[in-house]
């Protein structure tokens, strides 16, 4: 059976967003398969933040809808307890210890605190747990971010830039745990801004002007390489 | 708010000087109980009518009605004319005149005194004077050698006139309801205002269960805190508590639910913590020179008379003064109950209002 007979995890109807009198986004469409990471692509302030965050019903959009499981996410909140978010600002609670950040949301998510044991473990959290979060490196943060986003066990993770700017060692357990939680027939939807990420994704969502334009990661990654091949030789016609 | 920030301390100068603009106390409430009924008294009684400072407000029959004139807190002076107070004049024999004052607010209690002082001296000459030249001395002679009638005061509630009594638990409890305020303040804001708040909101967590916590926990902190400083002030100073302590502890219960209404509504109101803090400070810091306790409402100008009872302090703070003074009764205490309950009633309202609002306009 292929993944497209399955129904889709996320889908997005015709999503417009309008801030005063400029349009963010204009008329988005995704489907979001079991088993399948959607990477979205977009420079700084393309709206690749403002989508995710109407995908995980953080904000609404001027038009248009989002459904997970089937379900209108406009009618309740059933649906959070099928979703995990990592996102870009740090959102953790700052005044609290890592581990005092995974008991707390986990209290949120109405989640068990056997999950709190096994993702410690699992995220190799065990040495920072007294500390603040307001004081460990950008790469044990992240990896809790991603920890506090799996305590639910959800089927669908919003990832908005979840390795950017952190270590090598980091990001690698990051991507094995996605790439793990993915083959067990989670979905995600993954924010990022450097097209050589692409090639971790299954598909590729181009957030340009308002609008996506969904390709294969190669292709992305192939024009992405044209653009810059092209922009360089503007600008070498320019030296000359 | 920058800019309303710049004016505060110039609004602040202005508001306390329209305040205490009538400077000094005049037309306290005093009632006057004859117990004579005669021609010398009624003119006696007339004498204090004339009085600068005193405004004459009941005529009562019994000691027991000025008692409970003032209880009432109707009342500040009451003057009891004794019996036989003509005849006792007439024949030259001391008599005594009482002079009640109500002790339990000192602002009214020391210029009520200095207001009977002037009264009693100017009448007491007036008659030890009249008497002599009535049994044939000479006015000059009379001036020297009167006997003037006996003016003896008692303060009511307060009789030692104690400052401490009245004004340090009014402070120590300031300083708290400030502190409560403040924290009150960050009730809605300090969760939306964070990016954590991006954490709340995808966790699914029902917005009402959450705040409701919030505020149970933040009352319950604030009942905690008073409890060490009830300890001090009853037991440690031996300040005075008139009432059950039960009564006094449901009474700033009723008070904390409603100063945590008030800083809930402005938390709602206000789209940072810095902004919900600087309100905070707007209200609370005024609040206990508004709420009469230390200048009485009744001598405020008209317009505040009426504008310093939407502030919960007003009610808690006057009914503190009853409550551990005079201990009026359940019933007497109702309006003071009533006040705080539709407070916390209408700022709790509003502020789920405009929380609804703020998510339509997401």
């Amino acid at each position: 059976m292929g993944v497209q007979e399955i129904s889709p995890i996320l889908e997005a109807i015709d999503l417009h967003k309008v801030f005063g009198k400029k349009k963010v986004l204009d008329g988005v469409r995704l489907n979001v398969y079991p088993g399948e990471c959607l990477g979205i692509f977009g420079l700084r302030a393309t709206g690749k933040t403002t989508l995710l965050h109407m995908l995980v019903g953080l904000d609404r959009p001027s038009a248009g809808l989002v459904k997970i499981m089937g379900s209108d996410i406009r009618k309740g909140d059933r649906y959070k307890a099928l979703v995990g978010l990592v996102t870009q600002d740090k959102s953790l609670f700052q005044d609290l210890t890592v581990a005092e950040n995974l008991d707390f949301i986990a209290s949120l998510k109405g989640a068990p605190q056997g999950n709190i044991t096994s993702l410690i473990a699992k995220f190799y959290l065990q040495d920072y747990l007294q500390m603040a979060v307001n004081s460990v490196d950008a790469g044990v943060f992240q990896r809790l971010a991603l920890a506090c986003a799996l305590l639910n066990a959800p089927q669908l993770l919003i990832l908005d830039e979840p390795v950017k700017d952190i270590d090598l060692y980091s990001q690698h357990l990051i991507m094995r745990i996605i790439q793990e939680f993915l083959s067990q027939g989670g979905a995600c939807i993954y924010g990022f801004s450097n097209m050589e990420s692409s090639q971790n994704m299954h598909k590729v969502g181009w957030l340009d002007n308002g609008r996506i334009t969904v390709y294969e990661p190669a292709e992305a990654l192939q024009i992405w390489d044209s653009l810059l091949h092209s922009y360089n030789n503007i600008d070498g016609e320019k030296d000359e | 708010m920058r800019n309303v920030m710049l004016f505060v301390p110039l609004l602040g100068v202005l508001l306390f000087a329209w305040l205490y603009s009538a400077q000094s106390l005049n037309a306290i409430p005093t009632a006057i109980v004859d117990l004579d009924h005669s021609r010398g008294s009624r003119e006696f009684a007339d004498k204090l009518t004339g009085a600068e400072k005193l405004n004459i407000t009941a005529y009562l029959s019994t000691y027991q009605e000025l008692q409970e004139a003032i209880a009432g807190g109707r009342i500040v002076v009451g003057v009891v004319i004794p019996k036989n107070f003509e005849q006792d004049v007439a024949l030259g024999r001391q008599t005594r005149v009482l002079m009640i004052i109500d002790g339990s607010n000192m602002v009214y209690a020391t210029n009520a005194s200095a207001a009977l002082l002037e009264v009693t001296r100017t009448v007491s000459a007036e008659a030890g004077i009249r008497t002599l030249v009535g049994s044939g001395m000479q006015l000059d002679q009379a001036r020297e050698a009167y006997k003037p009638i006996a003016f003896r005061e008692e303060a009511w509630f307060n009789p030692t006139m104690n400052y401490a009594y009245f004004l340090v638990l009014a402070l120590i409890l300031n300083i708290w309801q400030q502190c409560c305020t403040l924290a009150s303040a960050m009730n809605v804001i300090g969760e939306t205002g964070m990016k954590s708040w991006l954490q709340i909101k995808a966790s699914g967590v029902s917005m009402t269960r959450l705040f409701i916590s919030k505020s149970m926990t933040h009352i319950i902190t604030f009942m905690l805190m008073v409890l060490p400083l009830y300890f001090l002030a009853f037991r440690v100073l031996k300040l005075p508590l008139q009432c059950n302590f039960g009564v006094l502890m449901f009474f700033t219960l009723l008070f904390v639910i409603a100063i945590h209404s008030v800083g809930t509504l402005m938390s709602s109101a206000v789209s940072n913590a810095v902004d919900a803090s600087r309100l905070g400070m707007m209200i609370a810091l005024p609040s206990f020179v508004l709420s009469g306790y230390t200048w009485p409402i009744d001598a405020m100008p008209p317009l505040l008379q009426s504008l310093v009872w939407i502030f919960p302090q007003t009610w808690f703070f006057q009914g503190l003064n009853y409550l551990t003074f005079k201990n009026p009764g359940g019933d007497f205490m109702l309006p003071f109950y009533a006040g705080l309950i539709v407070t916390a009633a209408v700022c709790y309202a509003i502020s789920i209002m405009l929380q609804m609002w703020r998510e339509k306009l997401q």
